[in-house]
């Protein structure tokens, strides 16, 4: 789960003490992966077919060929046909962190359980429950990720082939088939603030809504999807392990679509996608202000696959939100200063990848969250922007049609997570006094090496 | 002249030896080339190793197989119909050449062919080194 922490959309100025930001950056390293070898067991596939790296998940996200795409939208319901499989995986993660500042830690950071696999031909579902390590050996444990799907298959429009098929889940953009969303790619800006497409910003929708889309494939090429999501009670986020501060709010006339072009040319393929977002936001519930706030987006993504033997993956995308608050406030430092009733926050993430032959790669990812000023909103400089980067390399020695152990995967991956900007600047980012500590944007950076094993 | 007669024999012999033991109608294409053409264009949904099922069966020894022969694979019943079907190179040509649902409508292949002859022919010689 890459960027988790560092969002914080002030609905009202709120200090940023160091000591938060370097816990909450811990979580930086926790896996967030999706690879799931209950799908190899029902597919007969190896991981290498699904995933560029032979195995999904981890900084970088899943990593989808152009075959995982098509499995996921076709409702993870492909099997070889022998028999049923039981659809249950785990995973296990280990993680050494080293912070820029504060101490380091080795810790089981993470462990998932996976119900994911096919009913029928045409029901299947993925859901993740993932215990995360909260320190002194204690662990929480959430419902991370539901995508259960109906799909209607083989069918024809106009002589054409054509998939139809519902998702309920509780993501926007997890169920996103061009995997260039961050809600499926784990991939986010991080900052002060994020877009509601943002998984990792806070008060975001993501894991804590439930909603339903209906989308359709044409001619295998041509994508469209709507549907519409709720807020979970605030009592049920609790039951399912969510932190109720982190509560999305009360929405209504929430509105998603997605819109895709993809091609697949078997040694490379390409998408470009449009996406939007709309939703009124009571938060805090019960008497609170209502955002207006929509998010349009586009996206393109292209993969160069040959023979396997190199492959490279490049995805960019942009997502633009305007929010028109429900109400403004007064700086508590300065009671003439009001907060500006409209914004804008902007996320863009960019990222490259490379793998050898499924086995050895490296990610880069250049990840800007922006916004328009407000003196009283983003204190103390009234400035969101934020840039980091990512930078991962990984090894991953089985997952491939010829590999020795098929029953399961290891990854063994470091990655250095660097901030640039945050809080709109380059040094001293809390406006610390003249005398006082400074806090620069790269005492955020984080060092990391990681082991993860799935069966 | 005897000695004519008996290489001449001898080769004769081997000829046909040759022919028996050769794989069935492989084609005259580069088996190292096809090895990569199977890795872009089939390898997503089978394999070359015996016994091993992805969505679609397993393409050991498939040159100069039967159709649907595989006993544990779930085939459609458009494939098992073709009772007549033997997977000689020849007929691998005609029916990768093409989209598979036109060459055999009701088949659960997804394929919409490979127009390049000569990356067919390394296919299918490749496919016909896999005993």
């Amino acid at each position: 789960m890459l960027s988790t922490t560092l969002h914080r959309a002030t609905r009202r100025p709120r200090p940023w003490p160091l000591w938060c930001a370097l816990a909450l950056l811990l979580l930086l390293v926790s896996g967030g992966a999706q690879a799931v070898p209950a799908y190899a067991r029902q597919t007969g596939s190896s991981c290498a077919d699904c995933h560029a790296a032979a195995y999904g998940g981890g900084n970088g996200g899943p990593m989808l060929t152009p075959y995982g795409l098509r499995f996921k939208m076709g409702g993870y319901t492909d099997t070889d046909g022998n028999g049923t499989k039981i659809p249950v995986s785990m995973q296990l993660t280990e993680t050494h962190s080293a912070p820029a500042k504060g101490d380091s830690t080795t810790n089981l950071s993470e462990g998932d359980l996976y119900l994911a696999g096919r009913v029928s031909d045409n029901v299947g579902g993925f859901v993740k429950v993932e215990a995360d390590h909260t320190g002194h050996d204690t662990y929480n444990t959430i419902l991370r990720n539901v995508d259960l799907r109906f799909v209607a298959k083989e069918l024809k429009v106009a002589g054409k082939e054509f998939l139809l098929g519902v998702s309920v889940n509780n993501s926007p953009g997890f169920d996103d088939p061009l995997n260039a969303l961050s809600a499926s790619n784990t991939v986010s800006p991080a900052g002060v603030t994020g877009t509601l497409l943002n998984f990792s910003a806070s008060n975001a929708p993501a894991s804590r809504v439930i909603g339903a889309t209906v989308y359709a494939l044409f001619d295998n090429n041509w994508y469209g999807e709507v549907g519409t999501y709720n807020s979970m009670p605030t009592s049920l986020q609790d039951h399912l392990g969510y932190n109720v501060a982190g509560d999305p709010g009360k929405l209504s006339d929430t509105g998603y679509f997605r819109f895709a072009y993809m091609k697949d040319m078997k040694s490379q393929y390409f998408s470009a996608g449009l996406v939007g977002l709309t939703t009124k936001r009571e938060l805090p519930r019960n008497g609170g202000p209502k955002d207006d706030i929509t998010d349009l987006g586009y996206d393109v993504s292209y993969q160069y696959l040959g023979d396997r033997e190199h492959i490279v993956q490049l995805s960019y995308s942009n997502i633009l939100e305007k929010r028109k608050y429900g109400s403004t406030f007064a700086s508590p430092s300065d009671p003439t200063l009001f907060s500006r009733s409209r914004g804008n926050v902007h996320d863009q993430t960019l990222t490259a990848t490379y793998v050898f032959k499924q086995s050895y790669g490296v990610v880069v990812g250049h990840l800007l969250s922006t916004g328009s000023p407000d003196p009283v909103r983003y204190t103390p400089n009234g400035n969101p922007d934020t840039t980091a980067n990512l930078i991962s390399v990984f090894w991953v020695p089985f997952g491939k049609d010829d590999s020795y152990i098929t029953w399961g995967n290891l990854k063994l991956s470091a990655t250095w997570f660097r901030f640039t900007k945050f809080n709109g600047a380059t040094n001293n980012i809390f406006a610390a006094p003249v005398g006082a500590p400074m806090t620069n944007p790269g005492d955020f950076n984080a060092f990391s090496v990681a082991a993860s094993v799935a069966f | 002249m005897r000695v004519t007669k008996l290489i001449l024999g001898i080769s004769a012999a081997v000829l046909v030896l040759g022919a028996m033991l050769a794989p069935p109608l492989a084609l005259a294409g580069d088996a190292s080339a096809g090895a990569d053409v199977f890795k872009k264009e089939c390898s997503e949904c089978h394999t070359t190793k015996e016994g091993r099922n992805k969505k679609g069966p397993s393409l050991f020894g498939i040159v100069g197989r039967k159709a649907a022969s595989i006993p544990d694979f779930n085939y459609s019943d458009a494939l098992r119909a073709r009772t007549d079907w033997v997977w000689t190179a020849d007929k691998l040509h005609w029916y990768l050449s093409q989209p598979v649902k036109q060459a055999n409508p009701g088949t659960k292949m997804k394929y919409d062919g490979l127009d390049d002859p000569k990356a067919l022919d390394d296919l299918i010689t490749y496919l016909g080194t896999n005993h």
